[in-house]
């Protein structure tokens, strides 16, 4: 094989960049838990019901693709929606994804006031992700906390429609709905951090419902940034250092809101979607590693060379972001993109990624 | 029978309450609107379909974001509800037919319902087929339905996959049928890829892009 | 970007092996067109209807995974279009490879109307010229896949057809047979005729010969006189190495088989039926053996015990007299796990160099 030769393995070198220094090569991470299982020949369902199995996939990827798992970006720890006592299912046939909720939990305004907050040992998919989070530690990689922000929590208790209309009409149910979100999301955080120790938690949040081609920058700034202020209070008060934000979808307005708190502890990674210029972003967020930022779509229909040239565009401005930049796509690896289109992105910090 | 005056303040007060999505106040007005024999065809086109157009400027201009959709459209309905049993039927698809889902695989479904809001307030006969709808189902449906433009949606780059079959599904089963895709993983350049006729981005774009076929077609 | 770097190019190890001289490590021998297709996003009926995407394919794929010798180009029911009947592209989920349609001989009449094709025009024959004029290009061997004799026999008729008559109509069996051979013949005769003897190494798999379908009495009798009359005259051009793919369970023809004149060397491809120690008795001494991993644990896996077969058979053939070139048995399931194929060249990495 042509490829260059480590002077660093992943550990080392996403340890630089929380040192803020320069690594051998860019790092590539990838949110990729269904494309994992499917390059390993496993059912993508294996990624929310076999730990064992999706540790390895996730692995195997990981080492064929030269990607640097720290943290591994594993399915939720918190599924909102059925931690809260809505229905899902698993994904089935060629084109689910994801999982697919068959009921909300709130369909209703009394709904709201009836909703309880869930054990944090016992509901929703905490258990296979409990026992996924050992398979990391005896592994010698961080125990990933995987959860959506109070908003997209909140919004994935009622339905996304629902929470959207109820933000004008009635915020205050809203309000409660994120108030919820918090302390469930944080209750399952104590019970991570009891098990795994603080410093061995590396929490992964992702914030889809906020983008602002749903919601506008006021809508964000009233709603949901209060929310990520009260979330890094507790994060940094449960001692938990590490701290990885896909910003997803088209955030370019909230984006002068988060930088003008930048609540959490300094640097973390963000991590934009294609929407986003990474140049910008670096501006914006200057003590921090940024993250990005393939388009997926592109990934998955485009031809090699157009992978290889966006990811080459990408490092060349990556590479100039002094707070520390990171390869990946721009949301989550397609599952269906194909073996060769991955590998570009690889080739492509092969022959451009070297600092 | 009210005055021109009148009639123009209250067709005005039902543009001013869908943009304001004011449910009662718009199906209040819409009742005045009867109650004063204006011409119920001519309440919904100038009153809430007037009023849906200056919400989609609105969301162009990036001043009305999802929220505002939807409850100017929960406003339109009410005041449509009102109006409806008293509309003209030969005037119901003057603009066209829809054939409209989410694709197999894809429950996201809140820019279909938006695509749907923009084009029945525009005056078309939309058949909404809902979200995860099976390959075949479209063909089957359209089958029946003979819409002239069949929209698909998907927000996942995993179901994005099942609208080529889905197009060629259709467009083996009639020629003239025109196809026009939307939803955050897509493109001009995928859309056109996949055999589709046309993409929009947005729902308000997504009218435009419809007429513009039409218009070709015609 | 973990792997021991290589020494040598591919091309600069695969033709130290031909000529007899050390090598690095242990070449990956390529038989996956399918796989490239699905590697790349193509569909698989480009892999043999366009010479352009299907080399472009396995050259993208083979970087990727670390294959030597090159693209390749051909296909088991080779023979039927040449000869004047009809194959299909594959379509769909479960096609891997064209197949018939009609045969070019349906009744005994039709025997005496075969022709031999005209070897510019006939059948995929101008696609693989096409194809070869790239592998000219690259500098790699150009390989032409015909064959073999009995096969493309089969492929005129039927197998079953070709067994039938084989004991009731044998004359009929030698008149398709002769014509195969010449067919043969002509194929590379205009293949050295273009690119020169040193450059050109034929391709022969002989699946139809396998004892699942004739005896070795038969083989004796209707394949192996053939295969030494189309050898010597192949040879007598000038080519110096002919690669036969002896396909399936062959183990009661190999002592025919070792009387075939292969080249100095030939390459003898072996599936997972022939194990390492007979393949080395018949063929040690006069080939490069290639094998023989068999492709249902590159599509089922699981990797560890794919990893352990392939270094197993690396122990076994490593130091082979005249060579060895790691290979599936028969052509890897295009649906095989990536991860899978990245085991093989992983096993090479760790087991198969010349230190």
């Amino acid at each position: 094989m042509r490829l260059k030769q480590d002077r660093m393995n992943s550990a080392e070198r996403i340890k630089a960049l929380f040192d803020y220094r320069k690594p051998d090569h860019v790092p590539v991470s990838m949110i990729a838990p269904g494309f994992c299982c499917r390059n390993a020949g496993l059912p993508i369902t294996v990624a929310y019901n076999d730990p064992q199995n999706n540790f390895y996939a996730m692995q195997w990827t990981a080492e064929q693709y030269g990607w640097d798992p720290i943290p591994q970006i594993v399915r939720h720890t918190v599924v909102e929606t059925l931690d809260f006592g809505g229905d899902v299912r698993l994904p089935e046939g060629e084109y689910e994804g994801a999982l697919v909720i068959k009921s909300f939990p709130v369909k209703s305004d009394s709904d709201v006031e009836a909703l309880t907050m869930p054990d944090p040992g016992k509901t929703g998919m905490i258990g296979a992700a409990l026992e996924y989070g050992r398979l990391q530690r005896a592994h010698g990689l961080p125990a990933t906390f995987v959860s959506r922000s109070p908003f997209t929590v909140a919004s994935n208790i009622c339905g996304l429609q629902q929470f959207c209309k109820w933000l004008i009409k009635k915020p205050e149910l809203c309000e409660r709905l994120m108030k919820m979100a918090i302390d469930h999301t944080f209750n399952v955080l104590q019970y991570w951090t009891d098990a795994f120790g603080a410093e061995n938690v590396f929490v992964f949040m992702s914030s889809p419902s906020e983008s602002n081609q749903v919601i506008s920058p006021k809508q964000f700034e009233k709603f949901a940034l209060p929310y990520h202020l009260l979330y890094h209070e507790r994060l940094k008060a449960l001692g938990i250092e590490r701290f990885f934000f896909h910003i997803c979808g088209d955030q370019n307005a909230n984006l002068p809101h988060l930088a003008s708190t930048s609540p959490w502890r300094h640097p973390s990674i963000l991590s934009f979607g294609h929407e986003v210029n990474l140049e910008a972003a670096a501006k914006y967020f200057p003590k921090d590693i940024i993250c990005g930022n393939i388009e997926p779509a592109v990934i998955q229909t485009g031809t090699t060379q157009q992978v290889y040239e966006l990811a080459g565009a990408n490092l060349e401005s990556g590479k100039k972001i002094p707070g520390g930049f990171i390869l990946s796509a721009g949301c989550e690896l397609p599952i269906a993109a194909p073996a060769c289109n991955v590998f570009a992105i690889t080739k492509a910090v092969d022959d451009l990624g070297w600092y | 029978m009210a005055s021109d005056e009148r009639i123009q303040a209250i067709l005005t007060s039902i543009r001013d309450a869908v943009v304001g999505y004011d449910d009662e106040a718009c199906e209040r007005l819409c009742r005045s609107a009867l109650e004063e024999g204006i011409d119920p065809n001519r309440a919904v086109m100038e009153g809430l379909t007037g009023g849906m157009e200056i919400v989609g400027e609105l969301y162009n201009k990036q001043e009305y974001f999802v929220p505002e959709l939807l409850l100017c459209a929960d406003a339109l309905n009410a005041g449509l509800g009102v109006l409806k049993p008293h509309l003209k039927i030969e005037n119901a698809s003057e603009k066209g037919k829809l054939l409209l889902g989410v694709v197999e695989g894809d429950i996201h479904d809140i820019g279909k319902n938006l695509v749907k809001i923009m084009f029945e307030a525009a005056g078309w006969d939309v058949y909404d087929l809902g979200n995860n709808v099976a390959i075949a189902k479209f063909a089957e449906e359209q089958q029946k339905v003979n819409a002239d433009i069949v929209a698909l949606s998907a927000l996942m780059t995993t179901s994005m996959l099942a609208m080529p079959k889905i197009i060629e599904s259709l467009k083996a089963q009639s020629q003239g049928v025109k196809v026009l895709v939307g939803g955050a993983p897509l493109s001009q350049e995928i859309a056109k890829r996949y055999g589709a006729d046309a993409y929009a981005p947005d729902a308000v774009a997504a009218v435009k892009e419809a007429a513009n076929l039409l218009g070709n077609v015609m | 970007m973990s792997m021991r770097p290589d020494v040598m190019s591919s091309n600069e190890r695969i033709y130290a092996l031909l000529a007899g001289k050390p090598i690095d490590r242990v070449p990956l021998f390529p038989f996956i067109p399918g796989f490239c297709a699905r590697n790349v996003g193509y569909p698989i009926a480009a892999m043999y209807s366009d010479a352009e995407k299907s080399f472009d394919a396995q050259l993208k794929t083979m970087e990727q995974y670390g294959f030597d010798w090159g693209p390749l180009y051909g296909y088991a029911s080779y023979g039927t279009w040449e000869f004047g009947g009809t194959v299909k592209m594959p379509s769909g989920e479960y096609e891997q490879a064209p197949a018939h349609v009609t045969f070019p001989v349906q009744s005994e009449a039709d025997v005496s109307r075969l022709q031999l094709p005209d070897v510019k025009k006939a059948g995929c024959l101008p696609t693989a010229m096409a194809f070869s004029k790239l592998q000219e290009r690259s500098g790699m061997p150009v390989s032409i896949i015909c064959g073999g004799n009995f096969t493309i026999a089969g492929n005129i008729c039927s197998v079953e057809t070709l067994c039938r008559w084989m004991l009731k109509k044998p004359d009929l069996v030698h008149e398709i047979l002769r014509l195969a051979t010449d067919h043969i013949v002509d194929i590379v005769r205009y293949w050295v005729e273009t690119f020169g003897a040193e450059r050109v190494i034929p391709q022969i798999w002989e699946p139809s010969a396998a004892n699942y379908i004739v005896s070795p009495k038969q083989f004796e009798r209707f394949v192996l006189p053939y295969f030494q009359e189309s050898s010597a005259r192949i040879l007598d051009m000038g080519v110096k190495h002919i690669l036969y793919h002896i396909c399936g369970e062959q183990n009661a023809n190999l002592p025919y088989w070792a009387q075939v004149p292969m080249g100095d060397p030939g390459l003898a491809s072996i599936g997972e039926e022939i194990d390492a120690e007979t393949a080395v008795r018949y063929f040690g001494d006069t080939c490069i053996i290639i094998g023989n991993i068999d492709g249902k644990v590159i599509l089922e896996g699981p990797p560890e015990f794919l990893y352990r077969l392939c270094t197993d058979t690396i122990a076994k053939l490593k130091h082979a007299p005249r060579g060895y070139m790691m290979c599936s048995g028969c052509e890897i399931p295009p649906n095989s796990p990536p991860y899978n194929v990245y085991v093989m060249r992983k096993a090479i990495n760790d087991a198969g160099w010349y230190d």
